[in-house]
């Protein structure tokens, strides 16, 4: 790497520390490396000011206005005095750079569901756009409140929170009081409705309506604002609709129920196989023992069962998993874990786990984390940026302190705005043996690396630790946050590396659909 | 507290809004990293706040201000985990040197650098707004302008490039460098 690189390489948070180590060698050795360096780094400051290019979007920043307020203020407590003088100093100017979605809808529910656009799954907001469905059904459930379900081979446009056109197929539209006046288009026809249920059936260029509850006003072309009330329809030549030919919203809930309670049933029966692997040293199921009167209790479900690698949950609270009567761990404020001891000494582990992370809003978001960081104790985390870290710490003897022994790992982001708040099966491996440590996302592989420094043979021990949190860190270390903001549905810890194969049959054994 | 230090503070207040705009570029010469050159912004705004009444009204304000900035810089190195990439302090030393000596140039570079963002392409014009006014992180920016991270970066690389040459031009144009 020349010089340039290595200073746009700093500049931009993606040196490594080797490249680092260059680029100091140079600095030090050259004053015009450093002229190029300082050149570079002051013009990337003043980018990070005030950046000058007129996009509308920019506002000049406000800090004389707050100056003057300032000075109107004759006496002000210090301690008030530094609070404001902070807030002059660092305006972050959070509502410039808020983060916007142009989201008029989410996709809330779906059943077999086949969309022409791939990404589109259940829970994703959607943007104005033409939505086509092949097969299945779709709930879409726009933010005015009006919820639109779609059937079938069918197009829609949704135009905004307020406004959908029906291109082609059959749909059915909820709009209760907050959402009075959603407007639904049609080929020949502009449905407006005035809070009410009706169905609308579009073939070729004709359209039929059937009023199920409510009032719809039907704006036709050449002709006077139709009211149609419960019961009536309005059919074309071609076009026509029978109630029954639409699939009530409540049956839609009882046809996801019974799929739901399907995947449940599948998921128990690997479950129960997975539980007897004899690699694990722990299999937590989060299985809320009905005589635990406590509540507190999270067991072991590896077989043969070692009742003393129980968990415990502190804080933690029981909430639905990744279906209905799945139970699921959840970690939420600054002490939630689940306190573990895990005996032994192992040459391997992998590491796999359900679970929704909330938010990642910590620097470290803990998934499992021994108490302390002693040889040999293996650190799982997700890193403030999204991705799956994974450390491990080897000091050589007669060290106790200090963290240049640590070999830390890190995945590709997996976890950013669009797979938060959704299971994920997230997983790790590491031998001892070959250094080797590979994580996982969805079943996918998603990084692979040797530490430079791995010497083979070197013990893996857990002891005290636990999931969800970093509680009881290292001796005279400040207590850090690192709680997990998120839930945990399954935890299973080996003693052996799982190849990529068996992590993928985990995944698509427990997914939700 | 008296009422004569309301004014002590406000003028403290004062010359930091002023010069905060200096005062971040020169931390962030040293730190490279704008999270942590922020941080140090706080601290050093903390440390003058609190030895405020040693600052003589006389003299500049920003070589004072920099020399607590210098210490919060150390600091911040003191306690960071990170520390492979964080510079060592001969390389600070040398840098913060050849920085005074050359901070009329920087200056005036900064005010050209505004001309130069002005004559950039829409495309690169929304690279800079996305990276530097909305903040976007780099999976963002992937996704995006549908491009790799290793284009991305590439690509902001080079967008920099043209900036840093385009004010060296005009730089020279004007006979000042």
């Amino acid at each position: 790497m020349n010089l340039d690189s290595l200073i746009h390489a700093k500049l931009d948070g993606e040196i490594t520390p080797e490249q680092h180590e260059q680029l100091e060698a140079l600095l030090r050795d050259d004053w015009q490396a450093r002229r190029l360096y300082l050149e570079l780094a002051d013009q990337q400051a003043r980018l990070l000011q005030q950046p000058a290019v007129n996009t509308g979007r920019l506002k000049p920043p406000s800090v004389m206005s707050r100056t003057v307020r300032w000075r109107t203020s004759a006496l002000i407590a210090s301690a008030a005095a530094i609070a404001l003088l902070a807030f002059i100093v660092w305006p972050r100017s959070a509502a410039d750079n808020e983060a916007t979605s142009n989201g008029v809808a989410m996709v809330s529910q779906t059943l077999d569901a086949e969309f022409a656009q791939a990404t589109v799954r259940s829970g994703d907001t959607i943007a104005p756009g033409k939505l086509t469905l092949n097969k299945g059904l779709a709930q879409i459930e726009f933010f005015s409140g009006a919820t639109v379900l779609i059937e079938g081979a069918t197009q829609i446009e949704i135009l905004s929170a307020w406004e959908a056109r029906c291109v082609s197929g059959r749909v059915r539209v909820h709009v209760p009081p907050a959402a009075k006046g959603f407007l639904m288009h049609a080929p020949d026809v502009k449905l407006e409705d005035l809070g009410t249920e009706f169905a609308l059936n579009v073939t070729g260029r004709e359209s039929a309506v059937h009023v199920f509850d409510g009032e719809v006003i039907a704006h036709t072309k050449d002709k006077a604002p139709a009211s149609l009330k419960v019961g009536m329809s309005l059919a074309s030549t071609t076009a026509s609709v029978s109630p029954q030919d639409f699939l009530p919203v409540s049956e839609l809930q009882g046809l996801i129920r019974q799929r739901e309670q399907g995947r449940f049933q599948q998921w128990q029966a690997w479950s129960e196989g997975a539980s007897k692997d004899p690699r694990l040293i722990a299999y937590y199921t989060f299985q809320h023992a009905p005589d635990d009167r406590w509540d507190r209790l999270v067991s072991n479900f590896a077989a043969p069962q070692q009742k003393q690698r129980a968990g415990g949950a502190v804080g933690a609270q029981w909430t639905q998993g990744r279906w209905p009567g799945k139970e699921a761990l959840e970690f939420k404020r600054p002490g939630d874990r689940l306190r573990l001891n895990l005996d032994g000494s192992y040459t391997a582990l992998t590491m796999s786990a359900w679970v929704k992370v909330d938010s990642v809003d910590k620097k470290y978001n803990s998934l499992l984390l021994t108490d302390g960081y002693d040889n040999g104790e293996p650190h799982w985390q997700i890193y403030e940026d999204g991705s799956l870290m994974f450390s491990i710490i080897y000091r050589p003897e007669g060290v106790t302190r200090g963290g240049d022994w640590n070999q830390i790992y890190y995945s590709k982001p997996v976890f950013s705005a669009d797979s938060l708040g959704r299971w994920h099966h997230i997983a790790v491996s590491y031998s001892n043996h070959s250094g080797e440590v590979i994580q996982y996302f969805d079943g996918a592989e998603v990084g692979r690396e040797v530490f430079n420094q791995h010497q083979p043979g070197r013990p893996i021990s857990y002891g005290p630790c636990e999931l969800g949190n970093w509680g009881l860190p290292t001796q005279g270390h400040p207590f850090p946050i690192r709680n997990l903001n998120g839930a945990i549905d399954e935890f299973a810890i080996y003693a052996a590396v799982l190849s990529g194969a068996e992590i993928q049959s985990i995944f698509e054994n427990g997914h939700l659909k | 507290m008296s009422s004569e230090s309301v004014p002590r503070t406000e003028q403290l207040v004062l010359l930091l809004t002023q010069h905060q705009e200096p005062l971040f570029r020169y931390i962030f010469s040293l730190v490279a990293c704008e999270a942590d050159a922020r941080d140090i912004l706080q601290e050093t705004s903390l440390a003058l706040y609190r030895k405020f009444d040693a600052y003589d009204a006389s003299r500049p304000f920003l070589p004072w201000a920099y020399r607590f900035a210098y210490l919060q810089v150390q600091k911040h190195r003191e306690k960071a985990t990170r520390l492979p990439l964080l510079f060592s302090e001969d390389v600070l030393d040398l840098l913060t040197q050849d920085r005074a000596q050359m901070e009329p140039e920087l200056d005036l570079r900064v005010q050209l650098l505004d001309g130069c963002l002005a004559k950039l392409t829409p495309q690169d014009k929304e690279l800079v707004t996305s990276r530097y006014a909305m903040r976007q992180g780099a999976e963002e920016m992937m996704q995006r302008f549908a491009m790799s991270r290793r284009t991305l970066f590439r690509n902001l690389e080079l967008l920099r490039q043209r900036l840093h040459e385009c004010v060296t031009r005009q730089l020279q144009s004007e006979g000042l460098s």
